[in-house]
């Protein structure tokens, strides 16, 4: 029998928008950290063609630590858990957004409650990732903090539950999030620069459903001012999404119409944020609001 | 090439393959064959509407400062700016060359 040293740990496949990948690691613990993390991204069919593998080895010579490749590629060597983790999930998250170039894509988080589609397109730094994980912990459903895939034939956003990544300035705002506290028993310590806090499986953080966009929030972080919300014309929020659209000039036309669509049928608002928890229940009146207005059946459709 | 982009339109039209999209008082423009996308304001929406390769600068000119008489004023060079711009940027080119 081979010793745990050398044992490969063959995981599932999991997809990530269009890209479908697995993971395959000789260290068991961060075998089971990895299945966590990337639990939102499990791919329902077990039979699913794997198009790429990530392999976690560790670093020969390292000190505990762990070099990344996908299929030949190396991405990183000598990487502590965490921190290998996150090379994992940064190439996933770039190579779910090279393969899904059918859909619009946006530099933004997303949540559904009630079938009400909510878009926060936002800068790196603008606090979309931390009110995205607020959010996904006040039961609104992920779909994914960093890129969003607006679906041009049906309308919707889908999901992308990759896990959310929180930087060093979010974890004091929602210390609850901890992967210490997140993790289950058994999976070893973590230990890396930002936080991959895991959604769906068994987490208790739920992965959202398909649903048309009908409120848009343009975050920004501002420790000094008081968290508040203010109306954004359409020209505002048109301009806010496309300057977030990833792939806006290849769809043309159609993605510039689309892009109007979805102002056309959204409430927008720019949110300026200091108190998590205040803007998580502005963002939740906003929703409210939404749902007192949009036809019952759309609310429920999905 | 030089001297016809120096010449001023004559005949400004807007570019085949441009769709527009309507927002607040604006205009966001794509041009499928730059792939660009610009934001017109009211004014420079104004001016691409009207740019049909059959209406001249000229006329152009006296349509907007009769429907806008507060900038009748500046309005022939606001147009004749607003027409070399959208030009330079491929939106509009001169009917009349």
């Amino acid at each position: 029998m081979p010793s745990e040293r050398h044992r490969v740990h063959c995981r599932a496949p999991r997809r990530g928008l269009s890209y479908r990948f697995a993971v395959r690691c000789e260290d068991a613990s961060l075998a089971a950290q990895a299945d966590v993390v990337l639990a939102g991204l499990r791919e329902p069919d077990a039979g699913a063609p794997i198009d790429h593998w990530y392999s976690l080895t560790t670093t020969p010579g390292g000190v505990g630590t762990f070099d990344v490749r996908r299929d030949e590629e190396l991405l990183a060597r000598d990487q502590r858990r965490g921190d290998a983790l996150g090379w994992l999930v940064w190439d996933v998250n770039r190579s779910a957004a090279a393969a899904s170039g059918q859909h619009l894509l946006f530099h933004a988080g997303a949540l559904e409650a009630d079938g009400i589609g909510v878009l926060l397109p936002g800068t790196s730094g603008s606090g979309k990732s931390t009110l995205t994980a607020g959010l996904t912990c006040a039961d609104f459903g992920y779909l994914t903090d960093e890129l969003v895939a607006f679906d041009l034939m049906t309308g919707d956003l889908l999901p992308y539950a990759k896990p959310i990544t929180l930087k060093a300035g979010s974890f004091a705002v929602v210390p609850a999030l901890d992967p210490a506290r997140v993790l289950p028993p058994g999976t070893g310590p973590w230990s890396g620069t930002e936080w991959q806090v895991p959604v769906g499986g068994t987490t208790g953080r739920r992965v959202g459903r398909p649903c048309p966009p009908r409120l848009v929030v343009v975050p920004r972080y501002d420790a000094a001012a008081p968290t508040g919300l203010t109306p954004l014309s359409d020209t505002e929020a048109f301009l806010s999404l496309a300057l977030h659209a990833v792939n806006l000039l290849p769809h043309g036309a159609a993605g510039t119409a689309a892009v109007a669509g979805v102002v056309a049928q959204s409430a927008c608002y720019a949110l300026t944020m200091s108190d998590l928890d205040e803007a998580c229940a502005l963002v939740q009146g906003l929703v409210d609001d939404v749902a007192a207005v949009v036809p019952h059946g759309a609310v429920d459709a999905g | 090439m030089r001297a016809d982009a120096a010449r001023p339109v004559a005949l400004p039209a807007r570019r085949a393959g441009a769709s527009t999209v309507a927002l607040d008082d604006n205009l966001a423009v794509y041009d499928d064959v730059g792939q660009l996308l610009i934001l017109l304001n009211t004014s420079a929406a104004a001016v691409w509407e009207r740019c049909d390769g059959v209406t001249t600068v000229d006329a152009l000119v006296d349509e907007l400062a009769a429907t806008y008489p507060d900038a009748a004023a500046v309005m022939a060079e606001d147009v004749r700016q607003t027409v070399d711009k959208l030009r330079e940027l491929g939106l509009v080119a001169d009917a009349g060359s």
